[in-house]
């Protein structure tokens, strides 16, 4: 097994093993689970461009787009969780279970 | 996992590969070094992390368990792949290496402080949103039905 | 409609993929790109007019200069609209903001918080550094402005937007903007005060100490650095005003 080779098959594996978390993102049940599921195809990204660099042999360019992409991905998912948690898209079922959390923030901070 | 494997993996892209051995053949033509071999058993540990994470992410029942599987076996798996092929480029020793391998461990670094974060905002924000937990007299019927927005 | 908008989109993947077979192979010498003189003439002459390692960028903000300091405009008017469009001024600006449905005002966390202290000035020193690496590696002003605005956008969601803009308020933010194309302007007119024409940086020769070519790459970090000004103001002041439909409170 050559480093190239393998280089290969961990762009591949990476690739193949995206497949689920895409299932998930077209199937999940909740918003949250697409979430979860494109936070981990994000970071796979990032991990997958340094690969494509190291194949390529100019993992000096890669690794800045690598950490741009980690970066962009990071600022993605916090900005939809803090979008999903100011609104609600449900309508309030159980009250009393969604205040316990909030109450408890209230005392600490 | 010979050379063919990996190739059947891509198909039609093999042609491509005559011109990469081409321009990294002085790093390859000596065979594996020691590093070489360490960094693939790395990479090779995250892969397989990698897939624990994506299975979690197909079978488990709902939400959290999910956010479980997700969250810790992508970031571990991301650390050790990115060490792993750190340590195969750092073959030569040579300035522009360690460089890289700075730069790579930067980006280690980085994920490893913002995917728990992310992780953790995301299940703030489902908890909060009312996400059922999966209980043990609950099918995962229930918490497909709730929550879909 | 979900089934036929995932037929739609298969069908599209399938038939772009197919498309794609079309393409020339890589490094094919023989396909359009490779064989037209253009191509060659920025190869061979690119590192002798402007001792710039990074074609791109050359190409970018020397060759086609005027080209990029237009586009840099076109950014600048986009966020001047979108203000334009949403911000409340006037009597509008009493009215009771409009709350969705269930909305919560959410509170910073404290991991996510802590996590971004951290974090922000590392990414504003990797701006820097894509910033003014432009020259040998991929980025340059846009690169590094979108780096630096996300910077700031990270404060925004983290805490809230009045946080970050007692950092960058939205009104400095636009005279950024301002700032950055009256710098990539000011190159211009300046080489053209040398005795040059518009944007010809190898005039600015007679004031830097240093060569012909060696002025272009200079002016090239110049032009940059004011297009990343525009860009950082610019992706600031829309996320500020997208966000908060123009009211400029609260976070995301």
């Amino acid at each position: 097994m050559t480093v190239e080779g393998f280089t290969v098959f961990a762009g591949a594996a990476l690739f193949v093993l995206m497949l689920p978390a895409l299932y998930r993102v077209a199937v999940g049940p909740t918003s949250f689970d697409r979430l979860v599921a494109v936070n981990v195809i994000g970071t796979k990204t990032a991990v997958l461009l340094v690969v494509i660099g190291t194949l390529f042999g100019r993992l000096d360019m890669f690794v800045d787009f690598a950490l741009a992409y980690a970066l962009l991905n990071f600022v993605a998912s916090l900005a939809v969780a803090r979008y999903l948690n100011r609104t609600r898209s449900m309508p309030a079922k159980k009250p009393a279970k969604r205040r316990t959390p909030r109450k408890k923030k209230a005392r600490a901070s | 996992m010979s050379m063919d494997v990996a190739d059947s993996f891509v198909g039609g892209f093999s042609l491509d590969l005559g011109f990469l051995a081409e321009a990294s053949v002085e790093t390859i033509h000596s065979g594996l070094s020691a590093l070489d071999v360490c960094g693939m058993i790395l990479a090779s540990v995250g892969l397989v992390f990698f897939l624990g994470a994506a299975v979690g992410l197909y079978r488990f029942p709902d939400f959290y368990t999910r956010m479980h599987a997700a969250g810790k076996g992508d970031t571990l798996s991301s650390l050790l792949i990115l060490l792993g092929f750190g340590l195969i480029t750092l073959d030569d020793f040579s300035m522009v290496g360690w460089l890289l391998v700075v730069k790579l461990l930067a980006i280690v670094l980085f994920i490893m402080l913002t995917s728990p974060t992310s992780t953790h905002a995301l299940m703030r924000a489902g908890f909060e949103d009312g996400v059922e937990p999966v209980t043990k007299g609950s099918s995962s019927k229930n918490t497909k039905k709730e929550g879909e927005s | 409609m979900k089934k036929i908008a995932l037929a739609v989109t298969v069908l599209t993947g399938i038939l772009l993929l197919y498309a794609a077979q079309d393409f020339p192979a890589w490094g094919d010498l023989q396909s359009p790109a490779s064989a037209s003189p253009v191509s060659k003439h920025f190869i061979a002459d690119t590192g002798v007019d402007t001792e710039v390692p990074n074609m791109v960028t050359a190409v970018l903000a020397d060759y086609r200069g005027f080209d990029t300091m237009f586009e840099t405009v076109v950014i600048f008017i986009a966020g001047i609209a979108i203000i334009g469009i949403l911000r409340r001024t006037g009597a509008d600006a009493d009215a009771p903001a409009l709350k969705r449905e269930n909305e919560i005002a959410a509170e910073p966390d404290l991991i996510v918080t802590n996590t971004v202290r951290l974090l922000v000035p590392v990414i504003q020193l990797f701006a820097f550094y894509v910033l003014a690496h432009g020259h040998v590696s991929p980025g340059g002003g846009f690169q590094g402005g979108v780096i630096m605005g996300a910077s700031f956008i990270l404060v925004a969601l983290a805490w809230d937007l009045p946080k970050a803009m007692d950092r960058l308020s939205v009104d400095r933010a636009v005279m950024l903007a301002g700032v950055g194309i009256l710098i990539y302007a000011g190159i211009g007119l300046f080489s053209m005060l040398l005795g040059g024409e518009f944007l010809d940086y190898a005039e600015l020769s007679h004031v830097l100490p240093v060569s012909r070519e060696m002025a272009r790459y200079h002016a090239m970090l110049g032009v940059e650095i004011g297009v990343a000004f525009t860009v950082t103001a610019v992706m600031f002041a829309i996320y500020a005003n997208l966000s908060t439909r123009g009211r400029l409170e609260g976070g995301l």
